[in-house]
Parts: structure tokens; C-alpha cells; sequence
């Protein structure tokens, strides 16, 4: 079963639909097709409701969610990191 | 197409539930207005913070969201209780145009303890009368509803918020009116919302008031970094507003948006199915006050991490698709939709558990925000008082 769900093909993330620990191979499907799916090793504790990086983005690079840039990377995250207000910030507020 | 039963008022609008509202016009009004309504069984009482020296367009809008309250299809009849005469009879002159039965009580010259037995001996007259009125068949086309997310996360986003998109698509097709506000929250999709609007003369109404909202937060040099996305947003997932935003828009289903309004602009209900903006804040119980100010009898509220809203006289449904949420918050969800996240049921059988439930509601099925009393009432103030 998935443990982790992504909304569009180049997204950048999976939501973790289940609290994933460190060192889980996690499953994470795709919304739009659920019968593919990318395998992520987890780097750390990711709790329900917050994303896994599903490749290396560099600091800087825009992050995709929803086919959408959420942010910007504010620091190198590798795949399988957690990502969140630590590595990365909002395009329009809190410049 | 669905058909409800609903109580059909004086000028035709439907109602899904009958109170009779005892409305305070001020801050000082409030103890004769919870006085009465401690003495008359069946009465709902509203007290709020506001009504002295205001001005301006901060005033109009005080005055639209007191009567549109007042006017709502939800409520039966209507007593005005204010310090000074005038005012509240602005107020009432408004709610009388539905053809409900309204009264005002001042208490200048009367004191409260007078007030308070005449606005009572009239009150109960009202219940009684109201006691008498029927829930009769309607078709589902006569629903006014509005949908508001609150306390989301990213299962808001990838769950219960296109549940409720599949309900909104389900209303506007079947000739229902449905209305979402949240200004600030759009902001990282405004320009989805723009796309989705019907005409240029919506895309550039709705474009004047997300900018002006922008503008607003520029002049007060304020960055809503901290405020938004919130910190129970952020506990749970959420990192950025675009990503908040993004999420929020789920909720709207996929047809055009055919209907803008600013705060004073009045809902003018068609026949045909309306897909609403309506500026709003993004406070919960702000939001849901000016809905059901503009004539909306049902809400949708979708919450990831556990927002509690509700609202005195429209029944506000709870949806969640976070499970901790579900069972650590149990007493406060109606719909719980999680089981999507393990994808053990499709968008459209969510949506259709999500609808079911709205029907049931409708049709007198009380909320678990009625059961327990959240009777939260606050209208949206623009600037200080005079």
C-alpha cells in the first residue's frame, strides 16, 4: 500500500499519508494514475502530512508541487529528506 | 435532481432550519438580548463586540452582515434590541423586506429590565408561530450554500478539499448557489481562480479585490509570513502560502466561477447553477458569519488539522481526510474522508459520502457543531471605530 501520495507528474514531493520513519522504503503514488509510483528510501522521521523529496534539488531551485513552483529550495535537499520551512520558503512572502 | 425539505419563507428563499433570532445592534445590547433569550426557550441569541461609532464603509458593512444575518431563509422572525432607536431600526427596515416578522425594542428610556419583558412577551409569540411552520419538498436548485477550509494540512489538499469540489460541481449543476471567499488564502493561485472566471469583467472585478487585499498588507508593511501559512498549518505539513493556496482552490470543483462579489455586494440567487467569489478574510468564523450574512443555509468546512468552526444560524458540516484528526477530534467531524488517502475509495465515492451527508443535514439532521453549541458570530471589521 502507498504510504505517500504525489499530485503531478514533475513534482518535486510526496505527501506522507501515514507517519514514515527513517529508513522506510516508501511507496508513493501518483494521484492522477495510482498504479505508478516512485520508491523513496526515507533520510529521516517524516510525520503524516509532510513531504519527502523524490530527488536531489538544489538550493535555490524552485520546488514543485501540483505541477507548481511552492517555493524555492533555501538550502541542497536530497531525496528522501524532509521538506519543509527549514529548506524551503514561500516565492512571495518572507523574502 | 435532488429534491430537500426545507421551509419556504415570505419572499420564497429556502431555509433548512428556523430560528428565532434575537440580534443585539451593539456591544451594550448584548445582556437584554441574553436575557430574553434565557427566558424564552427556542430563541438564538448573537451577541457580538460591535454597533458603537462606526463609520464609513466599515459601518455599511456592520449593517449588511447585521441584516443579511437577519434575512437569512434560516431564521423565522427576528427582534432587534438596541441602546438607541435608530439604528437598530435601520437594521430591522431591512430584515422586514423578506416579509418575516421583525420587531425592535430600544432601550433608551426603558432600561433593560423593560426591554427585556417586552422584547420577551414578543419572543414568545414568535417561537410559537414559528413552531407552526413546515418543512416542505423543494428542489435542490433553492440551496444557497458556502465552502471555507480552516486548520488544513496537505491532506486538505490532496483529499477532503476535491471531495467537496465534487459536491460544489454536483450543487452548480443542479441549478444550487455556492459561494468561497478566503482572499488572502488564494495567494500562489490567484491566477488559477482568475483563469476559472467566466468573463473579463469577473477576471478584472476579482483581480481589483485581490490586489487591493495585496495592497493593504503592503501599506500596513506587514509581512504575512508567521500569520499565514499558520502555525497549525504548518504542524501540519504545510510549508508556504502558495502551497496553502494551491490546496485551498481544490475545493472548487471545475466549473466557471460566474458571480464576484465584494463585501457590500448582495447575492442576487438565480436559476441558474452559481459558482461564487465573495471577498472575505480567511478567520473561520469571519468568513462563515458573511456567508450566511449573504444568504447561504448550509456550509461546507473542510479541516485537516481540527478547526472547531460554527455558526449560530446556518449548520456548518466538518470534513476531514486527516485520520488523527478523525479520532482525536471525533466529536467534531461529520464526514471523514481519510480512507481516500489510502486510496480504498475513489474522489467521486468521497464526494458522494461528502453530498449524502449534506442532504441528511438539510433535511434537519443536526451538525456536531450545532450539537455542541459552536455558535461562533463575528462579523468583519475593516478600520477602527470613530
Amino acid at each position: 500500500m502507498p504510504k505517500g501520495l504525489i499530485h503531478s507528474k514533475n513534482d518535486d514531493v510526496c505527501v506522507a499519508t501515514t507517519d514514515v520513519r527513517k529508513g522506510e522504503e516508501v511507496i508513493c503514488a501518483y494521484l492522477e494514475n495510482p498504479s505508478s509510483y516512485i520508491l523513496v528510501k526515507s533520510e529521516e522521521d517524516i510525520p503524516l502530512g509532510h513531504k519527502i523529496a523524490l530527488r536531489d534539488i538544489k538550493k535555490g531551485d524552485k520546488v514543485l508541487k501540483y505541477g507548481r513552483a511552492i517555493g524555492e529550495a533555501t538550502k541542497d535537499i536530497i531525496k528522501g529528506e524532509h521538506v519543509h520551512v527549514h529548506n524551503i520558503k514561500s516565492l512571495r512572502w518572507g523574502k | 435532481m435532488n429534491t430537500i425539505k426545507g421551509y419556504v419563507r415570505e419572499n420564497g428563499a429556502v431555509g433548512v432550519r428556523n430560528h428565532v433570532l434575537i440580534l443585539p445592534l451593539d456591544d451594550l445590547s448584548n445582556s437584554a438580548a441574553i436575557g430574553v433569550s434565557k427566558l424564552i426557550r427556542g430563541t438564538t441569541v448573537i451577541p457580538h463586540p460591535y454597533g458603537r461609532l462606526q463609520f464609513g464603509r466599515d459601518l455599511d458593512l456592520f449593517f449588511h452582515i447585521l441584516s443579511g444575518t437577519g434575512a437569512n431563509p434560516n431564521v423565522a422572525g427576528a427582534i432587534v434590541i438596541g441602546i438607541e432607536e435608530n439604528w437598530a431600526n435601520k437594521v430591522a427596515d431591512e430584515i422586514a423586506k423578506t416579509g418575516k416578522p421583525v420587531e425592535v425594542f430600544p432601550i433608551e428610556g426603558n432600561g433593560d429590565l423593560r426591554t427585556i419583558e417586552k422584547a420577551s412577551r414578543k419572543a414568545l409569540e414568535m417561537v410559537q408561530d414559528a413552531s407552526e411552520k413546515h418543512r416542505t419538498e423543494v428542489d435542490i436548485s433553492s440551496i444557497v450554500m458556502s465552502i471555507k477550509c480552516g486548520e488544513s494540512d496537505t491532506t486538505s489538499g490532496l483529499a477532503s478539499n476535491p471531495s467537496v469540489g465534487v459536491v460544489v460541481d454536483k450543487m452548480v449543476d443542479q441549478g444550487a448557489t455556492v459561494m468561497f471567499g478566503e482572499t488572502s488564502e488564494l495567494t500562489g493561485a490567484e491566477d488559477i481562480v482568475a483563469e476559472k472566471m467566466a468573463n473579463d469583467v469577473l477576471r478584472e472585478k476579482f483581480m481589483k479585490i485581490f490586489k487591493d487585499y495585496d495592497n493593504t498588507i503592503e501599506r500596513e508593511g506587514a509581512d504575512l509570513l508567521g500569520s499565514q501559512p499558520t502555525q497549525g498549518n504548518i504542524k501540519g505539513g504545510l510549508s508556504t502560502i502558495e502551497e496553502k493556496a494551491l490546496g485551498n482552490i481544490q475545493k472548487l470543483g471545475h466549473r466557471k466561477v460566474n458571480c464576484v462579489l465584494d463585501y457590500l455586494d448582495p447575492l442576487n440567487k438565480g436559476k441558474e447553477g452559481t459558482l461564487c467569489f465573495v471577498n472575505t478574510s480567511s478567520a473561520a468564523a469571519e468568513a462563515v458569519t458573511l456567508f450566511a450574512a449573504k444568504g447561504s443555509v448550509v456550509h461546507l468546512f473542510t479541516t485537516g488539522q481540527g478547526n472547531i468552526v460554527g455558526n449560530p444560524i446556518i449548520p456548518v458540516i466538518k470534513i476531514t481526510a486527516n485520520p488523527k484528526t478523525a479520532a482525536q477530534m471525533a466529536e467534531h467531524i461529520d464526514v471523514d474522508v481519510s480512507d481516500l488517502l489510502d486510496l480504498k475509495i475513489s474522489l467521486e465515492e468521497a464526494g458522494e459520502r461528502v453530498y449524502q451527508y449534506m442532504l441528511r443535514v438539510l433535511n434537519g439532521r443536526l451538525t456536531r457543531a450545532e450539537v455542541l453549541q459552536h455558535d461562533e458570530f463575528s462579523p468583519i471589521k475593516l478600520y477602527i471605530s470613530a
